[in-house]
This record gives C-alpha cells, structure tokens and sequence, in this order.
C-alpha cells in the first residue's frame, strides 16, 4: 500500500519565510519540490540574499569546527540533547545558537588545539627518540674521553654500509684539517647504517660543518636539548625523556576525556541544532517569489495536510497560506513522490521491494503479496521441524540485538516468518533434521520427500504453485494494463494469460482432470493466446510470439526449485544422520552430525531465501510490476 | 550397460551439464558483481540475486532429469 499525496502550495510574506521553512522542518512530512520544475506556478526562483549566504556560511563553518573538536574529543559518536532550535522558532533561535556555539568555540577551540598539538608532539617524540638512543648507546663503547672535554664538541656521522669508502676519506681530511687533533671512531648501527663520531676542538666546528655539508654526508642531529650534551650524557637524557612521555601522554589523555564529558554533549546539540538551521537555508534554493511573497510548492502525504495547515495557522499565523492544488492524472502519477505504507507484519519486505524498484505512484505495491508468498516459499523448501525452531530462535536473539530499524532487522523479521512456515512445512513432511524425526516416531502429514515413491508428487505440487503464482502476476499484469489504457501490455500480458489458460486446459485433460472434448477448445485456447502475444510484438511476433510463450512455461517450471533444493537440504541432512550412525563411536558420530547439521542449516538459511526472493523478482514481479517511483523525502529532521 | 544404468547416466548428464553451464555463467556474473560491490557496497543485494538468476539453467536440467528417472523408471531400480 502507499500514502496518498497531496500537492502544496504554501505562499506567504517574505519576512514569514523561515518561520514558515523552520515549521516544516521541525514537522518533517513535507517534501518540498524544486520551484523551476513546477511549470504550474508563476514564480521567479528564490534569489538569497547576502546576508542569508553570509549566515549559511557562518553555519557550515561552525558545523565543520565543531565537528573537528569532537573528533579531537574522541566522541563523534556521542547523542546530542534536544536541539536549541527547539526552544523557540524563527530567526532568533538561530542568531541565539550561533551566538551560543561560536561564544563555546573560542572558549574550548584553543584549550583543545593546545591539547591536541602537545600531544601530537609528544607522539612523534614518542616515535623518533628510541632511533636516536639505539645509535647513541651503540656509539658509546667507542667514545673517547676527549668527548667529555668541554672545549671538544663531538659530531656524529651516519653513512650506508654501501659506501664506507666514504667514512675514511672524512676521516682523512678532517684529520688534515684539524691538523690530527681530532679522535674519530666508527661501528655498525645495524644492517645497513654505519655510524662515525667525530671529536674536534670547538674552534674547528664550522670548518668541519662545512667540510660535511660539502660532501652532502648525512648528520646525526639530536633534537634540541641534547645536541649540546656529550654522547653518554645525551643517551641518559633520552632514556629519561623516553620514560616520561607515557606519563605525559596519559595526562593529557585525561584532561581531553574531562573536556569531553563537560563538553561533548553540549557540542552534539550545537552541531544537531545548527545542521537543523544549514537544512533550513539549504532548501531556500528550492522555492520561488514574486516582490513581496516567496512560494513554496510540494508534496506532503493526504492524512497529514490538516496537520501542516494547523502547525503553520499557529505557528506562523494566518497571513500564510497554504492550498492543495490540483493536478492533471498524468501529472501528478509522474511528480507524486511514493511512500510505502503496509501494515506492520509487511513492513520488512518493503526493503526487499525498494531493492528491486520502488513502485510508481499509480502502480500496484506488490508489498502485501510478497509478505504473503515469499515466507510460505521459504517454509516449502525449508520444511523442517527442526531447522525452523533453530531458526526461529535464532532469529529471536537477533531481534534483540538489532533493535535499530534497518533493512538488516528486517531481513531478521523476515527469515523468522519463513522459519515459522519451515516448521509448519516440517509437520506436514514429517522432517526434524531430516530423517531423524522419522527415527523418533515423526511421520509425514502429507508428502515423504525421502522417499523416491513421492518425489513426482512434490514436483507437481511445485509447478502448480508456480503456475499459480505466474498466473497470478498476469492477473495483475492485465488489470494494470487496463488502468493503463496500454494496449499494448494488454496484448502482451492478456495473450500470455489466455494461451496459459489454453494450456491449463491440455494438461487437465492428458492428465485425465477433463474430460477428452476439452483437448481441442483447449488448443483453440493457446493459439489465440499465443497470437495475440506475437501481435503485441509487431511483425517480429510470428516468431517472436512462441518463443515468449515458451519462456513463460520456463518461468513456471522454475518453481521446481522450491522442490529441488528443499531435496537437497533433505538428502544432506540424511547424510549427516547416516554417517553419524555408521562411524561406530558415538562422540565422533554427534560432532559429525552437528558439524553437518550446521552447514545444512547455513544454507537452509541463505538459500531458500535467495531463491524465494528470485522467484519473485524474476517471475512473478515481471508480469506486472513497473518501478521507477521518485522515493518521498520529506523535508526535516531525520528521526 | 542396462536400460536403468542409462537412464541414470542421462539423468546425471542433464543435471550436471546444466550445472556446468550454471556454473560458468555465475562465474561471469560474481565476478562483475564483486567489482561492482566494491565499488558500491549497496549493491551487494541485487549482486547476490544476479548470481542467483542464472540457476534456472540448472533447475531446468533438474526438470529433465525428474522426467527420465520418474517417466523412464529409473528411481525404483
């Protein structure tokens, strides 16, 4: 089922504009269409003003800060109170929040900021220091005690162990230069890294700078407060820095966990309160005005037209006016937005129908039958007492825990219904875990599906729901190509329903259902229904016309599956009984069978209902669904 | 060979070449279907029917292989 929709037209002051906006925001049922896509309605796109793009600027800005703060606060996620918009409509509101936010902005912005880069400080110190106390502590064994020496200064040298060809012509030419008052030692940093340190008297530190800056060798450069140190001072103050940022860290971590209890639900309100505002001025590009006047046109559902009217009398006041307009049939089947609305126990299954199309708005929901049908195929291939409990369970625990609707907690809701026929199916098999039910005393209520003596009986019985089903779809096919007025679906869907009925007829009587005198009106039957096929296809339909036909008949026997992999699921859990039983050790034989049973039920799941859902989608939607419905989005707070 | 053992063959060989062709058509289709899954995660449900549709094959060759073993008497030995 779908709403019925009406469309709005709402034309009011210009200074009445957001009151008006911010009514049907917080209202959320009206979904308000583009003005330039109106053709009925004599007005100018609206066109913002400097200010309005100023504070909608403002409001993005401010949004975006306060996004950024709560992801330093690490609470993106947090629920935000009720929005302050809430607390009075209009423009006041708005300045009101702004204030509010952007006076809470500058207070947190800079705590956090200094917070944020402090820490980020201290992560890369965190990072790069071990580095610099592995070379350290390598090259101390190798220190001179000149290094200690106050007039020396010592600079390290790093060199790939590719090119230690290098390392001996410095060490040669800082020897020349100093005029070999200068003590260098070298060792290995690791695999690749060759180290070298180099003692001078200070008064040759900037010919020696030079000297390595020339020859483009790569320094050792500790970060500032312990370059000025001798090596084995520098290593005990690195051990010491590296030993107190865990701490530092740590107190940091607590003080941005304080500021984001104090702060992180009041940011959540702003930043709800302020994307409620920008959604406001966001949809000011959709209405139109004349000088005085702005004029807003779209749709809102029939049952909540008195509503609106009300909340915008009270609200706003009377000077707004709001009136339903009229549209020719054609125009509004192609502007009407679509909302499903089906009672609750068909709600879920109106995923499953938007997967496939959403409806057109004249078109039928096929919601209701899918709910009907699509459970009772899944309980027919399904068909196990057992399964079906454990799958109801199953789905029960789920439903706790999914609580949120979503197409997942539909799904969940949906493999329960189809669980509940499977053991409905189950009695009427006589199947619990496949043959084990038989062992404990379960005996079929209408088909055996292990035994070969039966097999033909649920093949038929399959191609009847099918045929049933197909014949349904043409059913509603013809009826929606008569509303229509198409002549030619009519042709099309009516040709495939009469020759069905003109095969129906063959099969009951080589079956011996009808008597012999219906064989040949039958046959009168088919040919004319296959002819009024082909005649829905042009010329092409001589040819044409059979071929559909036949494909028809595929269509119906593609039901077989409902037999075919119920089988399957049956003979594997009589494999999983059998082998249990044959292993002789009954620990190993109970390990195998539930390991088995639990693959079949895995499948049992996912299968049934793949092939449920294909069977409609593929053969029962093609004889008379259309999608192609524009989904109703109304404008206002997503709750 | 006798006729039973036959008919068993023929019943084999319609639903595993079915299954064959089943097969090669949903290797095609899964491996577009994961490419357009990666690219649009909201794609999965329609995927998963896709992959599905090519099964008629198979269940036609079920079909066909019901009809010899039931009509050909195969199934009571």
């Amino acid at each position: 089922m779908k709403l019925r929709m009406t469309c709005v037209q709402i034309v009011g002051l210009k200074t009445h504009l957001m009151p008006v906006v911010h009514v049907l925001h917080q209202l959320g049922c009206v979904q308000i269409d583009d003005i330039a896509e109106a053709g009925d309605v004599s007005a100018r796109p609206l066109h913002l003003d400097p200010e309005t793009v100023r504070t909608q600027e403002e409001l993005g800005y401010l949004v975006a800060r306060i996004e950024g703060l709560l992801s330093t606060l690490d609470a993106g996620r947090i629920e935000p109170g009720a929005p302050i918009a809430d607390q009075a409509a209009g423009e006041r509101a708005i300045s009101d929040c702004v204030a509010e936010a952007r006076a809470g902005l500058d207070t947190l912005g800079p705590v956090v900021q200094s917070l944020a880069s402090r820490r980020e400080a201290l992560e890369a110190e965190q990072a790069s220091l071990p580095r610099y106390e592995a070379v350290l502590r390598k090259l101390l064994p190798i220190v001179p005690p000149s290094a200690r020496d106050a007039a020396n200064i010592s600079i390290g040298v790093l060199v790939s162990r590719g090119h230690l060809g290098v390392l001996d012509a410095i060490a040669e030419r800082v020897l020349n230069l100093t005029g070999g008052r200068a003590e260098i030692a070298a060792e290995d940093v690791d695999a690749t890294m060759r180290a070298m340190l180099i003692v001078i008297p200070r008064e040759f530190s900037g010919e020696v700078e030079a000297l390595l800056g020339r020859e483009d060798i790569s320094r050792l450069r500790l970060p500032a407060g312990f370059a000025d140190q001798p090596p084995d001072a520098a290593v005990a103050a690195l051990s010491r820095r590296i030993a107190a940022i865990p701490l530092e860290l740590s107190q940091i971590k607590t003080e941005l966990a304080s500021l984001a209890e104090k702060w992180a639900p009041r940011l959540a309100r702003w930043r709800a309160s302020l994307r409620d505002c920008l959604e406001e001025f966001a949809i000011l590009s959709r209405l139109g005005e004349t000088d005085q006047t702005f004029v807003l046109v779209g749709w809102t559902p029939e049952r909540d037209v008195p509503g609106v009217r009300r909340a915008l009398r009270d609200e706003v006041g009377p000077a707004v006016v709001m009136q339903t307009l009229s549209l020719a049939p054609a125009d509004r089947s192609a502007r009407a937005p679509v909302a499903l609305a089906n009672p609750g126990p068909a709600r879920p299954f109106q995923s499953l129908v938007r997967v496939f199309a959403l409806p057109r708005y004249e078109g039928i929901d096929p919601t209701l039958l899918m709910a009907l049908c699509l459970p009772l195929f899944f309980g027919m291939i399904l068909g196990d007492i057992g399964y079906g409990a454990l799958l109801f369970l199953l789905c029960l625990a789920l439903l706790r825990r999914f609580r949120q609707p979503g197409a997942l907690r539909d799904l969940v809701q949906i493999l329960m219904m189809g669980s509940a026929w499977a053991v409905v199916f189950g009695f009427l098999y006589g199947e619990a875990f496949g043959t084990l039910g038989e062992q404990l005393g379960l005996h079929p209520i209408w088909i055996d599906r292990t035994s070969a003596d039966q097999v033909a009986g649920l093949l038929l019985f399959t191609v009847a729901v099918g045929a049933a089903h197909v014949t349904l779809g043409l059913v509603l096919g013809v009826w929606e190509a008569f509303r229509e007025r198409s002549r030619h679906l009519l042709l099309e869907r009516g040709g495939m329903l009469v020759g069905l009925i003109g095969l129906f007829l063959i099969v009951s009587v080589a079956v011996k259902w009808l008597p012999d005198g219906f064989m040949t009106p039958g046959a009168v039957v088919l040919i004319v229904g296959i002819a009024l096929l082909g005649s829905s296809l042009g010329w092409l339909g001589l040819l044409m016309g059979p071929i559909e036909f036949i494909g028809l008949v595929g269509n119906i026997l593609s039901y077989l599956r409902i037999a075919a992999i119920g089988l399957a699921s049956v003979y594997l859990a009589r494999v999983a009984n059998e082998l249990a039983g044959s292993l002789g050790n009954i620990v190993v034989g109970v390990i195998v069978a539930v390991l088995i049973h639990a693959l079949n039920l895995a499948l049992g799941a996912f299968s049934p209902t793949i092939h449920s859902l294909r069977l409609h989608y593929v053969e029962f939607f093609r004889k008379f669904y259309e999608g192609g419905g524009r989904p109703f989005e109304p404008f206002g707070r997503k709750t | 060979m006798d006729a039973t053992g036959l008919i068993a063959v023929g019943a084999g060989l319609a639903v595993g070449l079915a299954a064959i062709g089943t097969g090669l058509a949903q290797g095609r289709i899964g491996s577009a279907g994961v490419g357009a899954v990666a690219e649009k995660r909201e794609m999965l449900g329609l995927v998963i029917l896709l992959i599905a549709i090519p099964e008629t094959m198979v269940i036609l060759g079920f079909a066909v292989a019901a009809m010899v073993l039931l009509l050909g008497g195969g199934l009571g030995g």
